[in-house]
């Protein structure tokens, strides 16, 4: 099921594994920054942060054994997933936020006895 | 309304004033969490240390009941706090609900003292039933763990019926919800069986469907609500994304406990499982990072209780930091081989609970401290507003430290007691005696002792913010200063 | 300006996405669960019954499943008596009630889970520490009741009296028998077993149908400490 990771790479793999989640979250802060403030020219750094991320996945995934016909697929998703995330995230953003200026009474509840 | 600046009880609603109540006890609790950590720290130093007196046992016992009870005092006051506004009606049981916080007050004193005095009993059901369950958190004696499910279902019913009898908005369902699923899991810790394997897996269940499921959607709940009420955030949009939460917290985490039982005994498939949901769990982060980004890029705060604010930032980042990043660092079966059981585990655990859940609870003791004083200024220039800011200094300084301390230990122990020596009784003290590790321990207890300057700041603070100040809070934005 | 969000934005679509989700996660978990517990209950694939402690139990690597197994032997009962699975079930749970009553959980681990200060408990019956097979199981009963006087590391750490019987040490002592037989997925990894194996001179075991007996496992001295 799983191949325990070599004693030789026991660091690279904390530290590639917080870089994955660290380049995530600068990736989806720099989108996000881009998109709100309509600054384009921090989108090309989000994507550079998503390559960190991919080239720690990828350094992870190494180091950490996640091959074979479960593990790899893993991989795949995380990559895609990770990819697509913020932008999923963002349009969902924009589009909750879509009744801000129309509704007034939001402090209300909007179902009764729901 | 009394004088602004003055402590007054007549400030608040009769839920907050019996959430007052349980914020105190739970303050205290904090303090106590700390000295049994700070005693159970020193003796790494000083193993002779209280020797057969008070054990590290007994001491680190004390430790994580008390920070279990504090943490869920928290919440339970923070739910009182929010009741009355939310459901927009006075709580339904009032007296009942004061009557039991007496009660379970009364219990859990009974607890630590015989957790402190009585120690261990003989091995017989009865140590169980009156001393000691000898299960990790959820020590507590089964007698106590009956008072507890009543206590809590008179809570409960509380809740649901004021909601029930006021407005139920979208909030009150998931809380409600979310109440009983927290109260039904404990449940799976309470009963005995001589299967060690099939005792840890429920025990799994109590502690990681709480604080990577219950804990987190119940957290979201209140402040959810302190975003409607202090921010001013539109209802239907934070419910929306309140919704969006418990999807995808309880869509990684349910499955999550996976990770868990990677060793207890429990089929291989769980090696797949559990490394798969790992890797789904930074998309709930990254949703966080993008919506408060995408917020504070919309509405222009003004905020009127800083202290609050700066608690619920410091929320976000260390829940992002103690289970995301430290999670994530120690959660693939492929290395928890020979992370698991560590001080790489305390390292994170500490980060996490500490990140996560006492933030949010200081958090509301800041909210709380503002009402019961009139609703006084706690924006920029707060008379004697250093306090504040230094107890969240060494607060986080100590933590930080602490938990570098223990991944530097849990580091060492991974390779030498783990991977080379096969954590054998041999392998185990070699890992310990290395210099590593005991200078890692001596760091630990010097940032203890920050951590403990830390709340003392905090007490005093909370004791006296906004005593000499005049002027009244800054209403937030679209909204008279009501809450 | 829209009065009404989009359908996927919108909360009621949002509010039923977290019940199915939810739902379905715990449904999921609920089958899961049923499933594991057959491998778990004593007796199942991967705890075993009892009555093991009347074997010999040791832990070795397994070459096919790339990791730590532990390996059930001939007939080896502790203190020199066999159990019916009754009477070996009423043990184990004495010596399990024992390490709850007096929480070793708070110093110890136990399958990897509890506390830091003490070494893990999951292969404690295998540790060489105890000397060899011979004295293993007396040592043991003897540091249970009267450990603090017996200075194990250079640390200078020692468990507490916590008044344990020789009754309860006994039980608890068939009760980390039985729980090192458990396989535990390979942790922990790379452990040494004590050598359990007979001496030379000693005729051949009467069973031993599921010893797969690798050969690197006949040749090191008896191991002392
Ligand atoms: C706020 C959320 C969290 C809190 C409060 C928390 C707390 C803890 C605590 C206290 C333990 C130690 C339990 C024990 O005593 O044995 C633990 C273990 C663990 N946690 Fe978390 N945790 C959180 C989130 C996460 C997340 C998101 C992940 C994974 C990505 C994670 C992965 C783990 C793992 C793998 C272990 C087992 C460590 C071992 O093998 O010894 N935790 N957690
Ligand atoms: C002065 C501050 C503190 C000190 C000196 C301290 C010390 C300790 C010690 C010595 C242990 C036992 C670890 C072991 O078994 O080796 C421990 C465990 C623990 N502490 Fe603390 N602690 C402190 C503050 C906190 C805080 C603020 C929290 C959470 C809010 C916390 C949560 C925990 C948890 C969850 C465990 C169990 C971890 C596990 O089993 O993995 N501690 N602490
Ligand atoms: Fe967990």
């Amino acid at each position: 099921m799983i191949e325990p990771v070599h004693l030789a790479d026991f660091f690279t793999v904390f530290f590639s594994a917080a870089m994955v989640i660290l380049f995530g979250a600068l990736y989806a802060l720099l989108f996000a920054f881009s998109r709100v403030g309509q600054r384009p020219g921090l989108m090309p750094l989000a994507y550079l942060s998503y390559l960190g991320l991919a080239a720690a996945a990828l350094i992870l995934a190494r180091a950490a054994n996640l091959h074979g016909p479960f593990w790899t697929p893993v991989v795949g998703l995380m990559l895609a997933g990770y990819l697509a995330a913020p932008h999923f995230i963002f349009r969902l953003c924009v589009d909750t936020h879509l009744v801000e200026d129309a509704d007034e009474s939001s402090l209300f509840p909007t179902r009764q006895g729901g | 309304m009394a004088a602004l600046g003055i402590f007054d009880t007549a400030n608040l609603n009769g839920g907050q004033r019996l959430a007052v109540k349980y914020f105190t006890v739970s303050l205290i609790l904090f303090g106590a969490q700390i000295l049994f950590g700070m005693l159970a720290g020193l003796q790494y130093l000083k193993p002779d240390f209280l020797y057969e007196v008070v054990d590290f046992s007994v001491n680190r016992t004390l430790h994580v009941n008390a920070m279990v009870v504090w943490l869920l005092y928290g919440f339970i006051g923070g739910v009182y706090w929010l009741l009355e506004d939310e459901a927009q009606h006075p709580v339904v049981g009032l007296w009942l609900g004061n009557l039991i916080f007496f009660i379970l007050t009364l219990a859990v004193a009974v607890v630590v003292l015989v957790y402190l005095i009585i120690q261990v009993g003989p091995g017989e059901i009865e140590s169980i039933w009156f001393i000691n369950e000898g299960r990790e958190y959820i020590e507590a004696p089964r007698w106590a763990d009956i008072g507890i499910v009543v206590s809590v279902l008179v809570f409960f019913f509380n809740v649901a019926a004021t909601f029930a009898k006021g407005r139920y908005t979208g909030v009150a369902g998931v809380l409600v919800a979310d109440l009983l699923a927290l109260f039904g899991l404990y449940l799976a810790g309470m009963f005995f069986t001589p299967n060690v394997s099939v005792d840890q897996f429920w025990w799994w269940w109590v502690i990681h469907l709480w604080v990577e499921a219950t804990w987190e959607v119940l957290v979201g709940c209140i402040m959810a609500y302190m975003l409607i009420v202090t921010l001013g955030v539109r209802r239907k949009i934070v419910e929306t994304w309140l919704y969006i939460e418990v999807a995808l917290m309880f869509g990684s985490g349910i499955l999550g406990l996976g990770h868990h039982y990677f060793w207890i005994g429990t089929p291989d498939y769980w090696l797949a499982i559990g490394g798969f949901f790992s890797a789904l769990e930074p998309i709930p982060l990254v949703a966080m990072v993008v919506h408060a980004v995408f917020d504070s890029g919309v509405h222009k705060l003004r905020n009127s209780n800083h202290p609050a604010l700066a608690w619920t930032i410091g929320q976000a980042a260390g829940n992002f930091f103690g289970a995301g990043v430290w999670g994530f660092m120690h959660t693939l079966p492929q290395i928890n081989l020979y992370t698991h059981g560590t001080q790489w585990t305390p390292s994170h655990g500490h980060l996490a609970f500490f990140g996560a859940y006492s933030t949010a609870v200081i958090g509301f003791f800041y909210l709380a401290v503002q009402k019961s004083r009139g609703n006084v200024w706690m924006s920029g220039n707060i008379v004697g507003g250093w306090k504040w800011k230094w107890a969240m200094f060494w607060l986080w300084t100590g933590m930080i430290g602490m938990t570098v301390a223990l991944l530097i230990a849990g580091y060492e122990q991974s390779q030498i007691e783990r991977a080379m020596e096969g954590s054998t009784w041999m392998g185990y003290f070699a890992a310990q005696a290395h210099p590593w590790f005991t200078q890692a321990m001596n760091w630990r207890q010097i940032s203890g002792w920050g951590f403990t300057l830390g709340y003392c700041l905090l007490v005093w603070d909370l004791l006296t913010i906004g005593k000499r100040e005049t002027r009244p809070a800054l209403a937030p934005q679209g909204e008279p200063a009501t809450a | 300006m829209q009065t009404t969000p989009l359908w996927w934005a919108s909360d009621s679509f949002w509010r039923k996405m977290a019940i199915w989700i939810t739902g379905g996660s715990f449904i999921v978990l609920i089958f899961l669960t049923f499933d594991t517990l057959s491998y778990i209950t004593a007796g199942g694939k991967q705890v075993p019954g009892y009555a093991v402690i009347n074997q010999r139990i040791d832990y070795r690597f397994d070459a096919g499943k790339n990791r730590y197994m532990p390996v059930i032997g001939p007939e080896e009962p502790l203190f020199g008596k066999v159990l019916g699975e009754a009477e070996a079930e009423a043990l184990v749970a004495k010596g399990k009630l024992t390490t709850q009553a007096k929480n070793c959980m708070e110093c110890h681990t136990l399958l990897g889970n509890g506390a830091y200060y003490a070494p893990d408990l999951t292969k404690a019956w295998l540790d060489p520490a105890w000397g060899s097979k011979e004295v293993r199981e007396q040592t043991m009963v003897d540091f249970l009741m009267n450990p603090s006087d017996k200075l194990h590391n250079v640390v200078g750490r020692r468990m507490p009296r916590l008044g344990i019987t020789e009754e309860e040490a006994r039980a608890t002592v068939a009760f980390l028998k039985w729980m090192s037989a458990i396989d535990t997925n390979g942790f922990p990894h790379n452990f040494k077993a004590m050598d359990q194996s007979d001496p030379v001179q000693a005729p051949p075991a009467a069973a031993e149908p599921v010893q797969p007996a690798p050969p690197a496992d006949a040749v090191p001295a008896p191991a002392q400490q």
